[in-house]
């Protein structure tokens, strides 16, 4: 770079640096979302065997 | 299950835009560098990033200590939820320094100093999420990564410290670079006004994520703790 009269042409190497960074955080909050609604889900079946489970209680 | 509260939503909208600005500033505000083209653009959020990471891996040793005082396991959820966070971030800076390191140094990857301690501090940080995964005592669990966490903070003032103790040709933004450093440039105001900025949105962003990392991290308990009634 001694003799180097304009800046290097290394545009493609900064798209690829932010493709990382946006494609990473979008990556996480997907995972984020897909992690709580399966948690909704958990929550939801385990409540509703829980309420099966107090019913055959207060039968028996 | 509690309701999103409307302050997280006004934080997630105002981390959307300051996102954009930063964005924008990034490519529109600050100069081309005249050496190292386009590429020093990487700069900003490399930078940023890894402050986040290794603020998240600070703010898990603070949660451990909280959660040995209190054995409260709110501290245990901010940990683990700060520590995965962390992970994130360390990950993507050191996939962004690569990528910046190609034409500036004319490798992928180095063993430097700098490059050397943030990859231990990374494996220490992925082995404390196999620790917790290979306990099934909710308490125990707590306790472990706790005190885990606390010494693994360690690795963060090594990562920091690294290019300016150690002969590196890692740069450094703040303090005299190493002689034999490679891409150091001299920041011009837009530059520095922007890399400030960048520093600042990502801290936010940071306090956004955790605030619903751990909301799903109490969530994942309160699921954890009816499996447990429903199965005894």
């Amino acid at each position: 770079m001694l003799f180097q009269t304009a800046p290097a042409a290394t545009t493609s190497y900064m798209i690829a640096g932010y493709v990382v960074i946006f494609g990473g955080l979008a990556l996480y909050l997907i995972s984020l979302v897909v992690r709580r609604n399966n948690l909704k889900q958990d929550l939801e079946i385990l409540a509703e065997e829980q309420g099966t489970n107090d019913a055959t209680d207060q039968k028996s | 299950m509690q309701a999103k509260p409307r302050l997280l939503t006004i934080l997630d909208i105002v981390c959307v835009v300051l996102m954009i600005i930063a964005t924008g500033m990034v490519f529109l505000y600050a100069p081309e560098e005249a050496v190292m083209g386009n590429v020093q653009r990487v700069f900003y959020f490399h930078v940023s990033s890894a402050w986040v990471g290794m603020l998240s891996f600070l703010v898990a040793a603070v949660a451990g200590i909280a959660f040995l005082r209190t054995a409260r396991m709110k501290w245990d959820v901010v940990g683990l939820a700060s520590v995965e966070i962390g992970m994130v971030f360390s990950f993507i800076a050191v996939i962004m320094g690569s990528i910046w390191a190609r034409p500036i140094w004319n490798t992928w990857w180095t063993w430097d100093p700098r490059l050397t301690t943030v990859t231990i501090m990374l494996l220490i940080y992925a082995a404390y999420l196999m620790l917790r995964a290979g306990i099934d005592d909710p308490n125990r669990r707590a306790r472990f990564g706790a005190v885990y966490a606390i010494i693994g903070v360690l690795s963060v003032p090594l990562t920091f410290f690294s290019a300016r103790l150690f002969r590196t040709i890692h740069p450094v933004v703040i303090g005299t670079n190493q002689p034999g450093s490679e891409g150091a440039f001299d920041m011009t105001p837009r530059m520095l006004q922007t890399f400030m900025f960048s520093l600042f949105v990502f801290t936010l962003l940071y306090a956004d994520l955790l605030w619903h990392r751990v909301r799903l991290g109490e969530l994942a308990n309160k699921v954890e703790q009816l499996k447990m009634k429903v199965m005894g």
